[in-house]
């Protein structure tokens, strides 16, 4: 090899090595995509199949979609496309269950108090122990009152009514307040200084890790009113908040535990070396760091757990999927459940995706904060 | 496979309830209990369950059992009944355990009677107001005219019912070669006979007829005319309430009863002006005692059937020719019409 050939070679070496973003990002793609005829061809294959499958979503779900119940299920009569006239005539139903549909305003209203209360709560100026709980608890007590009503001259309406989106929320919301603080105490213990807490902690960890969360839910459903007296039983909704809650909590205390392990214990000593008290340490030095270590795992815990509020209703909710599942389920609209489940995957997607960039949003400003 | 994970969770978890010993009801306990409660618990359904529970745009419960659930509390509060009944969605492994821990008074859920939940489960059930036939629905093209004429082909059932049972045994009692694809969702079961890949579909008349529904042309597809099996479908109530259960029986029968003399909801006035015979005064309270005995007032049966009908109506309007599924009744007529149910005698 000549030495202008070598030289070329570290150069484009170090092209490619260079950071991406900081070069022309069309020259980089333009290069990867059409360098060779070979690449020209994979690319065009690869382009072409994807146009392809995108055209032909777009046929389905826009160009030939009928989008307005202007003659209700007989709207779709003859359509190629997909029946999005169902979700016109039907989103309240599948937003608001079976909430009584003169007061349904407050069921949306409820939940816009508490996804509002979950964004504020994302903001830093909000990161306060004092602010976040009377948040949380200003949040909560606004969404029962609008819910169950029966104060402030709101019609009752009780919680087998309640249903649909907001309920999908209020369970993810409650589970996860009551869930983490368990999940801190869960790790904290676990990694208790005395083998008896240190291992009992671990075994109710690893126990309730060990059930499937339907069967924790079933149980807190369904079982409880036979071994529990009534008083002490609460309403399925509470019982079944309190089953998610210890299911999320499990996992948490792990995750969070695994952000504590990643800490240098030279860090613990040296706050004991300045005299700090074991509370000081563990929120001063230790949860702080434990967190942030965590926060990938946390956020995707969030995610899952998110998507894991389907389940109750196998034991009789009527959250979202329920709500979606019966706004299909007549001898009108019951050909269009792919509409429905699309549309319900939309609004997975919406939190879900929110959640995922927000979690993005945190690693890169405490990323800031280390340096 | 998560859902039959979740199916065998669930399973497991009735299955251990079954050891625990089955709550008994003392005779009048359940009424006692509604009438101080305020509120008669029904149940409802996990989303909807067509033609039985529906859900309308504006969130409220339709269907054939919402209206047996409507009538109950009706037949105990009168007609302003509606705040007095809660009904409570319930999905379908947790009937049996909420009925037990009281969380509903009464299962009128499209749930047959078995022997397994009369003894084991501590259920007791009413007199079944419908018989539901197991049979095969199939496309017109495929000329089938009874089942035998599907072998090779490929049947689809709902996996782990009774109707995936009658159906496999039919098929194994005829020595018919035919292969059976047990699916879990009833939206993929429908998805995959509509889409071809299965010639067959396995299930009770009633949900066949939803299923036809679905389909591009709904004109394309034949139920089959074997009944593989039928499967009562009574109210269940906790064991050893036998007021609670004679109010059922009585409820039914007063629609029954109505059918066969002709009472409808819009004659019922006139009816009970000038009752045409000692059965029809007592039914609508003309004479005294349809309610007393039962711990009802007198005018309970006269309230359901202005409200709700006679049976007929009931079919008509959620499964029949007034609904979207125009399943016409067959053997569940009354005997006037050729079928299987008849009134009790009122006297």
């Amino acid at each position: 090899m000549s030495a202008p050939g070598l030289a070329e070679q570290i150069a484009s070496d170090a092209d490619e090595m260079e950071a991406p973003g900081r070069r022309d990002p069309f020259g980089t793609l333009r290069q990867r995509l059409i360098g060779s005829p070979l690449q020209s061809a994979v690319s065009f294959v690869g382009i072409a199949i994807v146009a392809v499958i995108v055209w032909h979503l777009l046929d389905w779900g826009v160009f030939n979609a009928v989008f307005f119940a202007t003659e209700g299920p007989k709207s779709c009569e003859g359509a190629t496309g997909a029946c999005w006239a169902i979700i016109d005539a039907r989103w309240r139903l599948i937003f608001f269950g079976l909430y009584p549909y003169e007061l349904q305003w407050r069921s949306g209203l409820a939940c816009i108090v508490l996804v509002a209360v979950g964004i504020l709560s994302c903001v830093p100026r909000f990161w306060h122990a004092s602010r976040l709980s009377a948040l949380w608890l200003g949040g909560f007590a606004t969404f029962y009152v609008l819910m169950r009503g029966g104060i402030f001259g709101l019609a009752p309406v009780s919680e087998e009514k309640w249903g649909g989106l907001s309920l999908t929320v209020f369970i993810f919301a409650a589970g996860v307040l009551v869930g983490m603080p368990m999940a801190i105490a869960g790790a904290l213990l676990r990694r208790s200084r005395l083998p008896v807490i240190a291992g009992s902690f671990g075994l109710v960890i690893d126990c309730v890790r060990s059930l499937p969360l339907v069967t924790i839910l079933f149980t807190a459903a369904v079982i409880v009113p036979f071994v529990l007296p009534e008083w002490l039983q609460g309403d399925k909704l509470y019982r079944v908040i309190f089953g998610f809650a210890l299911f999320f909590s499990a996992y948490q205390a792990e995750i969070i535990r695994g952000g504590m392990q990643a800490i240098p214990p030279g860090q613990d000593e040296a706050a004991r070396a300045l005299g700090l008290g074991y509370w000081r340490r563990t929120f001063l030095i230790t949860l702080p760091q434990a967190f942030r270590n965590a926060l990938p795992p946390t956020i995707s815990q969030f995610v899952i757990t998110f998507k894991e509020t389907s389940l109750v209703i196998i034991v009789g909710f009527f959250e979202i999927m329920a709500s979606g599942n019966a706004a299909y389920g007549t001898g009108d609209w019951g050909f269009a459940y792919i509409e429905v489940y699309t549309f319900i995957a939309l609004v997975y997607f919406v939190f879900v995706f929110s959640l995922s960039r927000y979690g993005a949003f945190l690693e890169r400003t405490m990323r800031v904060g280390l340096h | 496979m998560r859902k039959q994970m979740m199916a065998g969770a669930a399973a497991l978890l009735v299955g251990g309830l079954t050891a625990m010993p089955a709550a008994e009801a003392a005779n009048g306990d359940t009424l006692k209990a509604v009438k101080e409660r305020g509120t008669l618990l029904c149940t409802g359904h996990n989303g909807s369950y067509l033609g039985f529970a529906e859900v309308d745009d504006e969130g409220k419960w339709h269907g054939f059992d919402i209206d047996l659930c409507r009538a109950f509390a009706m037949a105990i509060f009168g007609t302003e009944y509606e705040d007095h009944l809660k009904i409570v969605p319930i999905g379908w492994a947790q009937r049996f355990p909420s009925l037990q821990s009281g969380d509903i008074d009464v299962i009128i859920k499209a749930t047959g009677w078995t022997y397994n939940r009369d003894t084991d489960l501590g259920v007791q059930f009413s007199r079944p107001y419908l018989l539901a036939p197991a049979r095969v629905m199939t496309r017109k093209d495929l000329g089938a005219e009874s089942i035998a004429d599907l072998e090779g082909g490929t049947i689809c059932v709902p996996a782990g019912t009774t109707i995936e049972r009658y159906v496999v045994e039919y098929a194994a009692a005829k020595d018919l070669d035919i292969e059976f694809l047990p699916i879990e969702k009833t939206e993929e079961t429908d998805a995959a006979y509509l889409s071809g890949r299965c010639d067959g579909y396995g299930q009770w008349d009633v949900v066949l007829a939803t299923v036809r529904l679905k389909a591009d042309d709904p004109d394309a597809h034949v139920i089959l005319p074997d009944v593989m099996n039928v499967e009562p479908i009574a109210m269940g109530m906790r064991s050893g309430d036998d007021n609670f259960v004679d109010i059922a029986n009585w409820l039914l029968n007063a629609f029954w009863m109505a059918e066969v003399n002709g009472i409808t909801a819009d004659n019922v006035d006139e009816m009970k002006a000038d009752p045409p015979n000692p059965g029809v005064a007592k039914l609508l309270g003309v004479t005294p005692g349809i309610g007393s005995q039962l711990g009802l007032e007198d005018d309970w049966a006269y309230n359901v059937i202005k409200a709700f009908g006679n049976f007929n109506d009931i079919w008509e309007r959620n499964v029949g020719m007034d609904s979207p599924y125009k399943l016409d009744r067959g053997i569940n007529s009354t005997y006037k019409d050729g079928g299987l149910f008849y009134p009790l005698v009122l006297d």
